[in-house]
């Protein structure tokens, strides 16, 4: 009985208070890289641990000895839970991975039509905005969009910094990345859903895709970039995203982080990989405890 | 740019909507299908009936719209090209993100007051300050 109230602990843990402190955890962001490995193992260990909860319960019900034909209502409210978390997980899947896919696909038939390719790449799309923009389409026939306002704009190494940045995203399929979380976020009980923590993994990202700017044009071209983009007229109609100049600042403090004095950030690394693997390894170690010596009979 | 069907087809596509958009103020009725295959079809060595498809094709997408001259279809740009550039601009604030509040892979497309980029414009001082050279640290 132990082992599965430490299980439906450890699941509500996860789902609940875990997401949040990490999202307020912003020294990890020294280390994007581990910190998303914590996440990811984080999300999946609370996966995990909610599909295992029901089975794991059925030994401390009905004892070792499960006899199909008389234990069959308990073995089946366990299946049924367990079947919900992976019902709500697929449908979940399924609508952000079909919503997204027709976003894109949409999206990029509009940008091939408008923008024009960029010295020949027909991957890159030039369109006649004066808006400084740019952003990445994600999938097979990806693309990198820009406005020509951001070419006006930006100075030479600054567009390659930015350049560098959206074909990381597309060249690492951070889009994945955000895609599984988004699913998972999606498919977690409205009142349970940690918006904080989509942010956080998106700025990870981000963070992610500035190192590969920095190995490209620079630190300050990286940080001049960031800068330029972001005060930028906007158009028309278009939403507020105040936690987004926060990131940017967050962004540029970070382009240089790896050399601020006193944070070991391979050690911290270590640690949060090492906590990742733990994470993983906590629900399947309490189940696997759990159904010892189970026999169906 | 290598040429799969895929890049003929939007390269067709664009030379059509081109044609249509610049041929918008002088014939606002729009262009039948005739016309636009003598524009944009013959030089490219392209059947007359291609192009009657992708014309079909693209007033399914809402790409263009039409009407009944006679016997024949005549077709109009649905949108001028600014228009259909901002909405592109718009579907990146959410769709493409997956989600209709978040911007997820939209990047540097700020809502920022003055303040915010003076902020900004002191992290970047504060960066630059750190630096040890003036221009491109490698690191």
């Amino acid at each position: 009985m132990l082992v599965v109230a430490a299980i439906v602990v450890l699941a509500s843990l996860l789902a609940w208070p875990v997401p949040r402190v990490l999202a307020r955890a912003t020294a990890l962001r020294k280390a994007p890289r581990a910190a998303l490995v914590l996440w990811q193992s984080t999300a999946v260990a609370a996966v995990l641990a909610a599909l295992l909860a029901a089975p794991a319960a059925v030994p401390a019900l009905i004892g070792r000895q499960v006899r199909l034909s008389e234990h069959w209502v308990v073995v089946g409210i366990a299946a049924a839970l367990s079947a919900v978390v992976a019902a709500r997980l697929l449908l979940s899947g399924d609508r952000v991975g079909r919503n997204l896919r027709a976003a894109r696909r949409r999206h990029r038939d509009l940008v091939d039509l408008l923008g024009d390719a960029r010295d020949g790449d027909h991957r890159t799309r030039v369109l006649e905005h004066t808006t400084p923009t740019a952003y990445c389409v994600p999938g097979v026939h990806r693309r990198v969009v820009l406005t020509q306002g951001t070419i006006d704009r930006l100075a030479p190494d600054e567009l390659d910094a930015v350049l560098a940045h959206e074909r990381a995203h597309l060249a690492a399929r951070h889009d994945l990345v955000m895609e599984f979380f988004t699913v998972v976020h999606e498919a977690v009980p409205r009142l349970l859903r940690c918006d904080a923590a989509l942010r956080e993994v998106h700025l990870l990202i981000e963070v992610l895709a500035d190192r590969a700017a920095v190995r490209g044009a620079g630190v300050l071209s990286t940080g001049r970039a960031i800068v330029a983009m972001a005060g930028g007229p906007r158009p028309a109609g278009t939403m507020a995203m105040r936690e987004s100049t926060a990131d940017a600042r967050a962004r540029i403090e970070l382009l240089d982080a790896h050399r601020v004095a006193g944070v070991p950030v391979p050690l911290a690394a270590a640690g949060m990989y090492a906590v990742s693997v733990a994470l993983l390894a906590a629900p399947l170690a309490l189940f696997a405890l759990a159904i010892t010596e189970l026999t169906l009979v | 740019m290598p040429s799969t069907p895929r890049n003929r087809l939007g390269d067709l596509e664009r030379a059509v909507m081109e044609e249509l958009w610049t041929t918008a103020d002088a014939h606002p009725e729009g262009r039948t299908v005739r016309e636009v295959h003598d524009a944009v079809g013959v030089e490219r060595g392209l059947a007359y009936t291609t192009l009657m498809t992708v014309l079909d094709r693209m007033a399914k997408k809402d790409l263009v719209r039409r009407e009944r001259d006679g016997r024949a279809w005549r077709y109009t740009a649905a949108s001028t090209r600014a228009e259909l550039t901002s909405e592109s601009m718009h579907h990146t604030l959410g769709e493409l993100a997956g989600d209709t509040r978040r911007s997820a892979l939209l990047h540097f497309l700020d809502e920022s007051t003055p303040e915010e980029i003076d902020e900004l414009k002191a992290a970047l001082a504060e960066l630059e300050s750190r630096q040890p050279d003036t221009g491109r640290g490698t690191v």
